[in-house]
């Protein structure tokens, strides 16, 4: 267990510390220049190079990556150009909206697609079930940032009843949590429902229901413990990608967290700020994965850590 | 114990029905399980195709269609609503005719669409059979790379990509195709998995057959079928991120639209003209709707024949 | 045998609640201690509590203006901070921390600043704080308004309230330009932007999250002057403009600035809003490249000229720029002090083939190339103008650049070939000199490191600019900048030009707002009405 535990921390550190060391590369061979998108629109060339010199940036490219590891293992991920304070600050200082949202709209989605995915097992392969498939299969069609959009304007400017943009109270939280589990919603009630089906076929539940027990209790007591596992991953999973892929909702709400913050990282080149925001996303998404992954043994005493692959 | 074949629908089920030592009728054939299963396989894939050509045809003929061109601007016919002016979906704020603009941006989005499927459906395939077949090193790398790709913040990294290079459509093609290869590769390598351990791998291996032989010749075929499926319900994905990149800045060039692009030029006009934003986000939803029930169902079916491991 | 089901196992199952139990409340702690940390609930609707919410459409890294010159951010920055001067809504210089700023001789300046001035700390304002804070904005790299000053003046202190502005040459604009520089304690300047630290303004901060560029300001109980009419302001950043017109509807916030032509097309006519649009002093042009070759056509000013026939500004201006910018008359907008008409864009497209036909000009082609963002309506103004110079038998190609992306390279013609730029040039000091000096007064030494605006070296032109900016006599000033606007013009310098119109749009209740053609407004003097 120790061990199994070091290991994934080792590999799930190294997997972070590569994408950052990639994201710094890439970011600094590509096109666009950071000084430009900073100084004003009659900046001389003398005056670019100053403001290249005062970020480091006239450095050799080995040079900043050395730097910038040096100072990675201190904690400073650096300073932010636009911001002109440490990145991880800046980041931080948006990391609340973000995770907000991505609980919300898990718990919204827990709550709507399990039990919703237990009645289409229940019903399996009936008109009524076959109804709620097309239904979540559309769900899952629409592009966010249109139904974000279309909620929008029917929530915020036909009937006026929840704010259109940003975080003012708990009710601008409303539309985006509707709009991101829209789509997770669609996701994991229909793997709730495959996974179901496969339980409730299975001999052990022939036996129980032989046994006289009620359908509820073999829903819930034996059928969805089974299934608990793959559903709290997928969940699990979901929420991952959700701490760092709300980039379209958070932009059509002007909802003030890293997905946003991203974006106008990329509009300026703010280098350090691009890096400290892969790093801590993808850190956050690695240690959820992880500790889905630690719940497996509590759900399912069958499962060792460690030992075997479940691949 | 029923032997009245009279009130069974089909004359060559009953016939069957009267010819074979069973209690079963046609009428509970019709109820069984595996009927009911079939024949809403059958209804989504023919939902699904409709769906998915009622776009895709129109946006084929895009050119002969008797439409005005997508960048023939009028700007005194602009905003105009729906059934108006001779526009069917109403106009632009330049007074460009949405429904043309929306079916020369389908060809766009689709030929991201399709090449970057393609693309991520010949990586997925090569790399998940080689992980499952090869094992060893090759296993091992495939898997760490899935691992990681699947923690990252991909839709960071794709506009981070497309902000870095540039929208050029190889750009945002090669871009989507990265993001969806894990998916293809990881059913590959698990379907290999069951594959190899068949006895006739071990028969052609005993006969001398090369590994990649091997694999290419006789494992592959066996596997090809069901990763289309998915690579099918992929194109579904592609649709979708193509125009939420091109929604936040990152498609190609102007005047080119896109239906990203046309949704977020029109997102600036939703008080007033609803038709901009609305319209082709229907658009997109039914291609994909279409799209995702026929994979759906041929998925469904697939499964059933090959027997019902996952 | 009795049939019963097998007991769960207990301890596992008690474990796993307990997890869930903790896992639910950790998750609700942590969204609630994530939404108290804004500006807590509520506030919206400013009527009541004498609370003014403010959507800008950029984020306010700070509450500096070293390196954040853009409109709005000047309207938060000066209720924090002051300058000596400010410009006002007649872009006329007006005394603020200054009690006299007069010019005393052709170089010198006499300043004497107010006798009751505090900063919110309560310390008083000295000279020493003018001193260093002409020093901090010298040494910050990159800076737009250090391009306003010729020359930095030195401060030579007379009294411990007068002192003089000294320049090697004349400055005759220096109460203008002195408008931007503000003034904090010189303990707390540095040579970047500040991130807090007090001012002498009528607000002081009482929150700010720069991160999401959120800002809340309370009204200065110490400030020397009437004090300010609102309690609070709260200043949110909303990027998407189609969501601050949506919460300026609904009522989210009070006040949006900088509205863009199809917002105020979406906002006109609800009752209880209103528009205020004012001309601006930002010029919007399609530059033609004059790095060209000579045996380019474009490299001709003629063809330029017959290219803008090809334009029809009437119908950009009403269809696609909402009728709120006005069509440029001479090589910088009428607003800017010293600015004269020196010509019209006239829509001729007939005239236009003419003339290319007369020149020899056949199947020209033009890349058009801008930075998305760079003015409201861009990529439809692009697009516009791109079949306009069709209908004339002229090919454009466009090319959009994302923010951040490789624009500036190709400005300088370093990355790749074009002939016209969409580009803004803004004049914050109000004056038609600061703008000529940045775009038009180009000379070969900058141009050898491509320091010129797109290759614009006119000599004559420069020295008529050059002159005009240290003539100390206004009516002289004038007649130089004049000839100099008839001398551009007559180069033919772009394609179409046109002045937006600073826009603001607020709930009806919110008054006195005076908005300046520079596109900010004094919150001192806005109340909240009925």
């Amino acid at each position: 267990m120790f061990r199994y535990l070091a290991r994934r921390i080792t590999q799930s550190a190294l997997t972070v510390f590569l994408t950052v060391s990639g994201v710094f590369f890439l970011i600094r061979l590509a096109p666009g220049d950071p000084a430009a998108a900073l100084s004003s629109p009659v900046a001389t060339a003398a005056e670019l190079d100053r403001v290249r010199a005062q970020f480091g940036l006239d450095k050799p490219l080995i040079n900043q990556y050395w730097i910038f590891i040096k100072h990675l293992f201190t904690g400073d991920l650096g300073t932010s150009f636009s911001f002109q304070s440490s990145a991880l600050d800046v980041v931080l200082s948006r990391l609340p909206y973000t995770i907000t949202l991505a609980v919300t709209s898990i718990l919204l989605t827990t709550v709507i697609a399990v039990p919703l995915g237990v009645w289409m097992a229940r019903n399996a392969d009936t008109a009524r079930e076959f109804g709620a498939n097309v239904v979540t299969i559309a769900a899952q069609s629409m592009p966010d940032f249109w139904s974000g959009i279309m909620l929008l304007t029917i929530f915020a400017v036909l009937i006026p009843v929840l704010p259109a943009a940003g975080f003012a109270g708990w009710d601008g939280l409303v539309l985006p949590t509707v709009t991101v589990a829209i789509l997770q919603i669609a996701l994991i009630s229909r793997m709730v429902r495959r996974d179901m089906v496969a339980n409730l076929n299975a001999p052990y539940l022939v036996v129980a229901r032989a046994r006289g027990l009620s359908n509820g209790a073999l829903t819930w007591r034996y059928a969805m413990r089974n299934s608990a596992i793959p559903v709290l991953t997928a969940l699990g999973t979901r929420f991952a990608a959700m701490l760092n892929g709300v980039v379209v909702v958070e932009v059509v709400f002007g909802w003030p967290g890293v997905g946003s913050l991203v974006v106008r990282a990329l509009e300026t080149r703010d280098y350090p700020l691009i890096t400290a925001t892969v790093l801590v996303t993808a850190a956050l998404a690695v240690l959820v994965q992880l500790l889905v992954d630690l719940a497996y043994p509590l759900l399912d005493p069958r499962v060792r850590l460690g030992k075997g692959a479940t691949s | 114990m029923s032997t009245d074949t009279a009130t069974s629908t089909s004359s060559a089920t009953a016939a069957l029905a009267a010819d074979r030592p069973s209690m079963v009728t046609a009428k509970q054939l019709s109820r069984a399980t595996a009927t009911r299963q079939r024949r809403s396989a059958h209804a989504k894939m023919w939902i699904g195709a409709t769906c998915a050509l009622l776009v895709i045809l129109p946006v084929a003929l895009a050119n002969v269609l008797p439409l005005p061109g997508p960048d023939q601007q009028q700007l005194t016919a602009r905003l105009l609503p729906p059934l108006t002016g001779g526009h069917l979906l109403g106009t632009d704020q330049l007074g460009r005719d949405l429904l043309s603009r929306i079916l020369h941006g389908g060809q766009v989005s689709l030929t991201v669409g399709v090449l970057a499927v393609v693309v991520s459906g010949i990586i997925g395939i090569v790399a998940g059979s080689a992980a499952g077949f090869l094992g060893g090193w090759v296993d091992s790398a495939v898997s760490r790379l899935l691992e990681a790709q699947l923690s990252l913040p991909l839709l960071m990294m794709l506009l981070l990509v497309v902000a870095l290079f540039g929208s050029s459509i190889p750009v945002i093609t090669f871009v989507i195709a990265v993001a969806q290869w894990p998916e293809v590769a990881r059913l590959t390598r698990s379907l290999v998995l069951v594959e190899r351990e068949k006895p006739y791998v071990a028969a052609a291996r005993v006969l001398g057959l090369h590994r990649i032989a091997i694999l290419v010749r006789h494992v592959l075929p066996n596997v090809i079928k069901r990763a289309t499926v998915v690579v099918l319900l992929l194109l579904a994905q592609a649709v979708l991120l193509e125009s939420a990149l091109s929604y936040l800045g990152a498609g190609p060039q102007r005047p080119f639209a896109t239906w990203g692009r046309i949704i977020s030029d029109g997102q600036d006009f939703v008080t007033t003209s609803w038709w901009l934003v609305t319209m082709p986000g229907l658009v997109i939803a039914i291609l994909v709707v279409g799209v995702n029930l026929f994979g759906d169902g041929l998925r469904d079916r697939v499964r059933r024949r090959k027997g019902s491991d996952t | 045998m009795s049939i019963h089901t097998p007991p769960p196992e207990l301890s596992r199952r008690s474990l796993l609640r307990g997890i869930a139990l903790a896992g639910g409340l950790a998750a609700f702690g942590g969204t609630l201690t994530a939404c108290s940390s804004p500006t807590g609930a509520g506030g919206a609707g400013g009527a009541a509590g004498g609370t003014l919410t403010l959507a800008l459409n950029r984020s306010l890294v700070s509450l500096d203006n070293k390196l954040n010159q853009f409109d709005a951010a000047v309207t938060v920055q000066r209720a924090v901070r002051q300058a000596l001067t400010r410009i006002d809504e007649k872009l006329t210089p007006q005394l603020v921390l200054a009690e006299k700023f007069e010019l005393t001789a052709p170089t010198q300046w006499t300043v004497k600043l107010r006798d009751n001035l505090a900063y919110s700390d309560g310390t008083p304002v000295k000279i020493d704080d003018v001193v260093t804070a002409l020093t901090m904005y010298q040494q910050v790299n990159g800076s737009f308004l250090a391009s306003f000053f010729p020359e930095w003046p030195k401060v030579v202190p007379v009294d411990d309230k007068t002192f003089t502005l000294e320049t090697e040459s004349p400055f005759p604009t220096l109460d203008y330009v002195m408008a931007n520089i503000l003034i904090t304690p010189a303990g707390a300047n540095q040579p970047q932007e500040l991130q807090d630290g007090v001012g002498s303004g009528p607000y002081v901060v009482t929150a700010a999250n720069r991160g999401t560029g959120e800002y809340t300001l309370k009204r200065n109980p110490k400030y020397w002057g009437i004090a300010a009419k609102i309690d609070t302001i709260e200043v949110r950043f909303m990027p998407e403009e189609s969501s601050r017109v949506v919460a300026l509807r609904s009522g989210q916030v009070d006040v949006i600035d900088s509205v863009s032509p199809d917002a105020v097309k979406q906002l006109a006519g609800l009752s209880d809003i209103k528009v205020e649009t004012v001309d601006g002093t930002r010029l919007n042009q399609l530059f033609y490249n004059f790095r060209k070759p000579r045996s380019h056509p474009l490299a001709n000013p003629q063809v330029r000229q017959a290219l803008s026939h090809a334009i029809n500004g009437p119908a950009l201006i009403d269809n696609v720029l909402g009728g709120v910018v006005t069509a440029a008359a001479g090589p910088v907008p009428l607003t800017l002090a010293g600015a004269v008409k020196t010509g019209e864009y006239v829509y001729d497209p007939t005239k236009a083939k003419q003339m290319l036909d007369s020149l020899g000009v056949k199947n020209l082609e033009v890349k058009i190339i801008w930075e998305s963002g760079e003015f409201a309506n861009d990529a439809s103004v692009m697009e516009a103008v791109a079949q306009m110079l069709g209908d004339v038998g002229v090919k454009a190609t466009l090319q959009q650049f994302e923010p951040g992306g490789d624009i500036l390279k190709w400005r300088q013609g370093r990355a790749g070939d074009w002939d016209i730029l969409g580009n803004g040039f803004p004049s914050p000091t109000g004056l038609a000199s600061t703008m000529m000096q940045g775009m038009y007064a180009g000379t070969a030494a900058k141009e050898a490191t491509r320091d010129t605006y797109h290759g614009y070296v006119y000599p004559a032109i420069t020295d008529l600019v050059v002159k005009a900016q240290s003539e100390v006599d206004r009516t002289a000033r004038d007649k130089l900048l004049a000839d100099a606007q008839k001398a551009i013009w007559d180069t033919w310098p772009c394609l179409w030009a046109f002045v937006p119109k600073a826009v603001t749009a607020r709930r009806s209740q919110v008054e006195g707002i005076a908005l300046t053609p520079a596109n900010n407004y004094d919150v001192l003097n806005v109340r909240l009405g009925a």
